[in-house]
């Protein structure tokens, strides 16, 4: 083989890989994005179902219970903004994309993390995994995704569950192993089973590690929604990048100003959700 | 020794010949040890490998304290982690109720840990988020007690060390003594047989350690616990300890009564190190005396009998009061009814330096049983 044909040779071979993947796949991936799509609507359906006002309103109250009235006031004032300015409907297929791509990313990095936090072995397996995951810029997942599961929503979950899976797997296999040993020596001296050690001991110590890494995922979602826009997610992203791509400058600044409500909203929920578990005594 | 550990009605532990080697090669230091017979700093220079416990035998009888003394590093946690197989022994043999350890599946060994041994901690390790009723049920929980029962037990416990209106606190909200309390609180409230203390007073100041000394010896007495207790601190285990073992780098030197260990030391490390230990309440009368006829032998013209009399087991604060009270420059020791033995103030000055008279007494038997 010539070296000067080398990268040909190679873009040709990577080229026939995902053409056979997409060809001999075809099924499977147009069963995943079915099932992609369906969490993602069902929630955007449960988002749109009540008016504007009143889901502003139970985000709000939400607020008030979790993190104080101040916040629920603010909180209040920047979903009603959200509305005013046009993109109410935008904002909440956003809200939708995130909450279905951290969900999934939670089902899988939690459960995995507790096994790598119990198993140094797959931890050891998996970090070089999620290094590359996180080294990588995000925009490189958005290929292979819209190669095999078209433009569209799909594409934009599955890209998004990739950046946000890190986080939460990270910081719950950290939080399982970091149990202080006398707790673990405690925990043996009564007799308990592998199953008791788990629950009563090494979870409950592992919680504030575990929101933390919640929360994590669900910051790394938001900024890889922003980016999914690109392949048609739909939402705010596709409002913003079109509005780049027409120099509708108001619009994609309108757009910005929405997300940043939208994270800074979410962000402080999941915050104070924490903070309220660890201090859920007096 | 192997005879007497069958006796299970009266040893609740026991270790046999107990080594345990710390290190990736542990296994064949310790061959080479039985093997060749090396020492400490050979395994650490061959094998890289930490002696922690070297051949220990000990019993702890049924309704004693027995007192595990020495400074750190000398394996007195790791010994205290091994009656509970927390660590598991390279070489020799414990028994805890006649059963060995090592020979227990993991369901077996769970419930000899939940029902027979319980453990208290230097650092207490209650559980930051449990109440401190919740904590104190935490090993009725596991061993699945239902929850109005366990809380009810718990509360019972909680009762006997004197905490029972901080049931429904947060452990941080709790002072290091009172924290030290729960810890037990939930050791009894498993109502183990064996409770193994890990140093729990040490980081305590030292009113509230000498207050929850007593509190311990006389709870331990009244429910008819034994313990095994671990301390640096000599003081500690003399308040505590119905027997006192000395350990240094990771062996037990001597093993004997507070009054034993301090009238006859085994060696120049225990001589030193009760060597600041005040004598007055140690030491028996008994220890002290010189027998009945070398007293007559030596002063022919004094009436024995008209001397004050005391008791053999009283101690010599006790008889220094005699002696100044009465004015008398010897004191008798009455023993049912017969005098045994006379105190003159040469016997009581020797006795506050620590030195027992040098004319056969009971304690150089059982000193010499001991050591036999």
């Amino acid at each position: 083989m010539n070296v000067e044909n080398f990268p040909g040779s190679f873009d040709s071979t990577v080229d026939a890989g995902l053409e056979w993947l997409s060809d001999n796949g075809s099924g499977l991936f147009d069963a995943v994005n079915d099932v992609l799509k369906g969490i993602y609507e069902s929630l955007l359906w449960l988002f749109n179902l009540p008016p504007y006002y009143v889901v502003a309103m139970l985000i709000a109250l939400l607020g008030w219970r979790l993190a104080g009235p101040r916040f629920a006031v603010a909180a209040l004032i920047g979903m009603l903004f959200c509305a005013f300015i046009g993109l109410w409907p935008e904002t909440m297929s956003t809200l939708a994309l995130v909450v279905a791509a951290t969900l999934m990313a939670l089902l899988v990095a939690i459960p995995l993390g507790v096994v790598a936090g119990l198993l140094p072995v797959l931890d050891r397996m998996v970090e070089p995994t999620l290094d590359m995951i996180q080294t990588m810029p995000p925009y490189i997942y958005l290929l292979p995704a819209i190669a095999l599961l078209g433009y569209g929503t799909g594409t934009a979950l599955i890209a998004t569950f990739i950046v946000a899976l890190p986080p939460a797997f990270r910081l719950t296999s950290l939080g399982i192993r970091m149990t202080p040993n006398e707790f673990i020596e405690l925990g043996n001296a009564s007799g308990v089973t592998g199953w008791q050690m788990f629950l009563k001991i090494r979870l409950p110590f592992a919680m504030p590690s575990i929101m933390a890494g919640i929360n994590q995922s669900l910051m790394m979602a938001f900024g890889m929604v922003v980016i999914a826009g690109i392949v048609g997610s739909g939402g705010l992203g596709e409002t913003i990048y079109g509005a780049i791509r027409t120099l509708d400058i108001a619009k994609s600044i309108n757009g910005a100003i929405a997300i940043v409500i939208l994270t800074m909203v979410l962000d402080r929920l999941a915050q104070s959700a924490a903070a309220a578990y660890e201090g859920k005594r007096p | 020794m192997a005879t007497t550990s069958l006796d299970v009605n009266n040893v609740l532990v026991s270790c046999e010949s107990v080594w345990k080697i710390f290190g990736e090669n542990s296994a064949e230091a310790m061959k080479a040890v039985v093997e060749r017979g090396l020492t400490k700093k050979q395994i650490l220079q061959d094998y890289s490998c930490v002696v922690g416990v070297s051949d220990v035998n000990l019993e702890v009888r049924r309704g004693e304290i027995f007192c595990i003394m020495g400074l750190s590093g000398s394996g007195k946690s790791t010994l205290i982690r091994l009656l509970n197989k927390l660590i598991t022994p390279s070489s020799g043999k414990v028994l805890v109720k006649g059963r060995e350890l090592s020979s227990l599946n993991a369901a077996e060994l769970r419930a000899v840990r939940a029902r027979q041994i319980g453990m208290v901690f230097q650092s207490v390790a209650l559980l930051p988020h449990r109440t401190v009723l919740e904590n104190t049920a935490f090993g009725l929980e596991v061993q699945g007690v239902p929850k109005a029962e366990r809380l009810k037990v718990a509360e019972a416990a909680l009762t006997k060390v004197g905490l029972a209106d901080w049931t429904k606190r947060y452990p941080d909200e709790l002072s290091g003594g009172m924290q030290q309390r729960v810890g037990l609180a939930r050791a009894l409230a498993a109502d183990p047989e064996i409770i193994l203390m890990d140093e729990p007073f040490s980081a305590l100041d030292p009113l509230i350690r000498r207050q929850l000394q007593d509190e311990f010896r006389q709870l331990t007495k009244e429910l008819g616990k034994s313990a095994v207790f671990i301390t640096h601190d000599l003081d500690e285990a003399i308040r505590l300890g119905d027997r006192i073992a000395i350990m240094k780098d990771g062996m037990i030197i001597q093993v004997g009564t507070a009054e034993e260990i301090v009238l006859n030391p085994a060696d120049d490390y225990v001589a030193e190190f009760v060597a600041g230990i005040s004598r007055l309440h140690l030491v028996k009368a008994n220890s002290v005396m010189t027998p009945v006829a070398l007293y007559k032998a030596a002063h022919p013209n004094v009436d024995v009998s008209r001397l004050p009399t005391t008791p053999p087991d009283a101690d010599l604060d006790h008889i220094i009061g005699l002696a100044v009270a009465n004015d008398r420059d010897a004191i008798a020791v009455m023993d049912a009814g017969v005098i045994t033995g006379v105190i003159t103030m040469r016997d009581l000055l020797r006795g506050v330096q620590g030195t027992a008279n040098e004319y056969a007494h009971p304690v150089d038997q059982a000193l010499a049983e001991v050591s036999s």
